[in-house]
């Protein structure tokens, strides 16, 4: 790049962000700012092409923030055995010291009654309150591969709160069973979903009952079991199979309105059907009771097929769309040999050689929730996770919770490409500051990033290309709008 | 030239009164039990009914066949709860998840090929009906949708941009349109076409002028052929308990006069419009001693435009006490699906299961 293109270039933004008239005082202004604690600046030097500790923030976090960066390269003397350390630490969440954001959660009490009070609330209260506290955890929480593996699993195991009762048991699924299993056992992250009122209400489990009148299971929660949670459409079961779920998982119900206690799991022995059954090749005896479910967790937990189902699934999220059958085959094997441990099978899709690849690189297309969310980071914006930013996501399809069926939002770009305008809107309106209780300093950011093209490399990834250049330089005003409505930061 | 079908939908918030909208002609019951509220002269539509005289305005789309009107319609709500039976209509069952007209986006086509105003509701939050749609929107003026963004550059920007991207080329560049299309809308002169002639709140009062500045927005959107598929407005107020008419009259002077010009301005581009309008019940049949009426069932249903079969449709029950329903009610003798699932066939829908799980059709012939 010419020398006075660069000079003429670092003018024109500097113009643009109003910023000139502030240099001298912003030592000031950083006090109480999202800057105020900023780690000692190394400087940014970006490649030309994505590098392996950009590639790591960007595919395993919701964006990458100012100090991101800084914070990673420090784990180590080299930069990628400081990105495997930083991934190394985001498989242990709770070692993460995560106050700052724990506190911004706080403040939205009703998510943290237990489920009987959660029933005191309006729906509409609840609704708002877990959008925005879903929003504030991608945006602030430091266990940002915990958070994306959350958003996994609610679209794996999806649940509408537009259904029934759900409007109130999805604050508790979301609390105590999606967030407390994320990176635990997968065998006991599906048990605490099959136990969950919320997916027994949302997958009608609870009405699934046998009686002397000759009332049949319901299937709908076993079909979903084995064709969406666990073996997958190919995962070779037979229709016998989901109707021999069905008995082993009939009696287990949710407590009903108005009473004492409500929305507690109990099992109702005289709604169970005792009697022997088979379930994938396997006979479950008669008279097993409650147990016929701890054999169905067992069965379809460990079986092979589940395996390649979610290892599938886990590579089409964190790696390709169309993800390779080596890196399936190696995330497959590290969910079997670790009888479903969610942080070693995280492990060995990091290790892959696909993800690893330079040319997978920035090829994953951010969905709505994830671009609205990279946007915040990677301005450090300061944002209340308000109203706002709902109507964004609603206009872009993908508020959180709200997705009426059980196959979960789409995981493949070609669902989400008709999004582009609302996200070039909200990259515009978020810039000039104009979404209410949400909040860029410019002049902040300018100034952690060293000069325009900081911002610039630091927004992409990587330096911007001289063609990128020349668009950003025709476009002066608009410079960080620009960026974030480029096709490069719609992925990731 | 408009070729995009809209379902429109209103809402009519609070329980409308269906004995009022429509009222039975030579019925003995109907003047002994509203002695002071009933009906008694309208547009004659047969030997059974006519509509309120301040739906006067309609009767030649239903003389032209262009307008279904199904009485002791409802949904299968006993609770007479506004919230619950709202919310039960818009659900379209009472444990499903999404709204019907989520649904029905979902699965009518693609739902990537949604375009950027698929889904809107002229008002402060988008509507239940609407919930797991695609994508939706709610505004309540052209400027909120068009935000601050006015700037051609950055759009010409965008577009080289993105030009040479694979994945992402064709729908920047669709994006862009859309774009300088609103923009363009929202610069053009608001002109109705064909002369039609809004409610204004000298004409018609300020609840028929705002019901029509929304109906004139969906109008502009339709004639310029965004690509929207389903629009909702709603229209509040209808809860009757005291002094019945004077809650009525200046809603159904809205309606009235709001549709008839809403109707006008479309012209020929009715063919594409369904209008339905809904409440989420009825009243009871007795008046109360406030002048009003009490929750009931069954209420009317309209359907217009988008090449409906018109008429008045559905079985009428009569309103003797053998029919009545619980404290005197209407009974509901047409479930308010099997008037929507044709009007949605109309709209390329094809899989009732997937838009009414909970439901067993029996469709009207509308």
């Amino acid at each position: 790049m010419n020398l006075t293109r660069r000079a003429l270039l670092t003018h024109s933004m500097l113009a643009s962000t109003g910023l000139l008239a502030l240099n001298g005082c912003a030592e000031k202004l950083l006090e109480g700012t999202p800057f105020a604690n900023a780690p000692r600046k190394t400087a940014l030097s970006l490649d030309q092409a994505i590098d392996y500790p950009s590639h790591v923030l960007m595919r395993l976090s919701y964006g990458i923030h100012p100090f991101d960066r800084h914070e990673l390269l420090s784990l180590a003397n080299n930069p990628d055995d400081a990105a495997n350390a930083w991934i190394e630490q985001q498989l242990g969440p709770e070692s993460i010291d995560d106050q700052v954001c724990e506190r911004l959660i706080r403040r939205h009490e009703a998510l943290e009654q237990p489920l009987g009070e959660l029933f005191e609330y309006k729906e509409q209260v609840l609704l708002r309150e877990i959008t925005t506290a879903t929003l504030l955890r991608a945006v602030y929480s430091q266990r940002q591969l915990h958070e994306r593996l959350i958003g996994f699993w609610h679209d794996h195991f999806n649940v509408d709160m537009s259904k029934g009762e759900c409007a109130w048991l999805t604050v508790a699924y979301d609390r105590d069973v999606i967030r407390t299993h994320a990176l635990g056992h997968f065998s006991e992250l599906l048990r605490a979903v099959v136990l969950s009122p919320a997916m027994l209400w949302y997958l009608d489990g609870r009405v699934n009952r046998v009686n002397e009148f000759g009332m049949k299971p319901n299937e709908n929660y076993a079909r979903e079991l084995l064709e969406l949670h666990t073996l997958g459409l190919d995962g070779d079961y037979t229709q016998t199979d989901i109707m021999e779920i069905a008995r082993c998982l009939s009696g287990w119900s949710v407590r009903e309105q108005r009473r004492f206690r409500k929305g507690l799991v109990e099992f109702h022995p005289d709604q169970h059907d005792p009697g022997e059954k088979k379930v994938l090749g396997r006979t479950i005896p008669a008279g097993g009771g409650e147990k016929d479910l701890d054999q169905v967790i067992d069965l379809v937990a460990q079986h092979p097929a589940t395996a390649r189902h979610l290892a599938r699934k886990l590579c089409q999220h964190f790696i390709h769309d169309q993800p390779s059958s080596s890196a399936i085959a190696a995330v497959e094997q590290a969910f079997i040999r670790s009888q479903g441990d969610l942080a070693v099978t995280m492990r060995a899709l990091t290790a892959s050689t696909d993800f690893h690849a330079p040319e997978l690189r920035g090829v994953k297309l951010k969905r709505p929730f994830h671009f609205l969310a990279s946007c915040l980071r990677v301005t450090a914006a300061e944002s209340d996770g308000g109203r706002p930013l709902h109507e964004y996501l609603q206009r872009l399809g993908q508020l959180p919770f709200q997705f009426p069926t059980p196959d979960g939002q789409p995981d493949q770009a070609e669902a989400w490409t008709g999004t582009l305008l609302w996200r070039w809107r909200f990259a515009d309106e978020l810039t000039r500051n104009h979404l209410h209780k949400t909040r860029i300093r410019h002049s902040d950011l300018l100034r952690h990033c060293g000069s325009p093209s900081g911002v610039i490399s630091h927004v992409l990834g990587r330096q911007a290309h001289a063609d990128e250049k020349e668009l950003l330089l025709a476009n002066q005003e608009h410079t960080l709008a620009l960026l974030l409505a480029s096709p490069l930061f719609q992925r990731c | 030239m408009t070729t995009q079908r809209t379902l429109v939908t209103i809402f009519l918030r609070g329980g409308a009164d269906g004995l009022t909208l429509l009222p039975p002609i030579n019925d003995d019951v109907y003047r002994r039990s509203r002695p002071t509220l009933a009906v008694s002269d309208g547009h004659r539509l047969d030997d059974r009914f006519m509509l309120h005289p301040m739906l006067a305005p309609l009767a030649p789309l239903y003389d032209a066949g262009q307008m279904a009107i199904i009485p002791a319609c409802g949904s299968d709500d006993s609770t007479r709860s506004h919230f619950y039976a709202q919310d039960l209509m818009e659900h379209g069952g009472a444990t499903v998840a999404g709204g019907w007209i989520g649904r029905f986006l979902r699965n009518a086509k693609n739902p990537s090929a949604a375009g950027v105003l698929d889904a809107v509701t002229v008002g402060s939050a988008v509507s239940e009906s609407l919930r797991g749609a695609p994508n939706a929107t709610a505004f309540s003026a052209l400027e909120d949708l068009v935000g601050s963004n006015t700037d051609r550059a950055m759009l010409d920007t965008l577009a080289r941009w993105y030009a040479k991207d694979a994945l992402l080329g064709a729908p920047a560049t669709a994006a862009v349109a859309a774009s300088v299309q609103l923009q363009a809308l929202q610069h053009a002169e608001d002109k109705p076409q064909h002369n039609a002639e809004y409610p204004t709140e000298k004409s018609h009062g300020g609840i028929a002028a705002d019901f029509g500045k929304k109906l004139r927005l969906i109008a502009r959107l339709i004639q310029a052929d965004l690509g929207m598929r389903s629009a909702c407005v709603d229209l509040d107020g209808w809860d009757s308990h005291f002094m019945q008419s004077s809650v009525m009259a200046p809603r159904i002077n809205a309606l009235g006069a709001g549709l008839a010009a809403f109707i006008t301005d479309l012209g020929s581009v009715l063919d594409h419009v369904s209008i339905v309008v809904l409440s989420e019940f009825g009243r009871r049949v007795a008046e109360n001693t406030s002048l009003g009426t009490d929750h009931g069932r069954g209420g009317v249903t309209f359907v217009i435009g988008g090449g409906v079969k018109g008429g008045v449709k559905g079985t009428w029950p009569g309103l003797n006490d053998d029919v009545l329903e619980g404290p005197g009610d209407v009974p509901v003798t047409t479930d308010y699906r099997d008037v929507l699932w044709p009007v949605l066939q109309r709209h390329g829908a094809t899989n009732a299961h997937a838009v009414f799980p909970e439901h067993q059709l029996r469709s009207v012939e509308i």
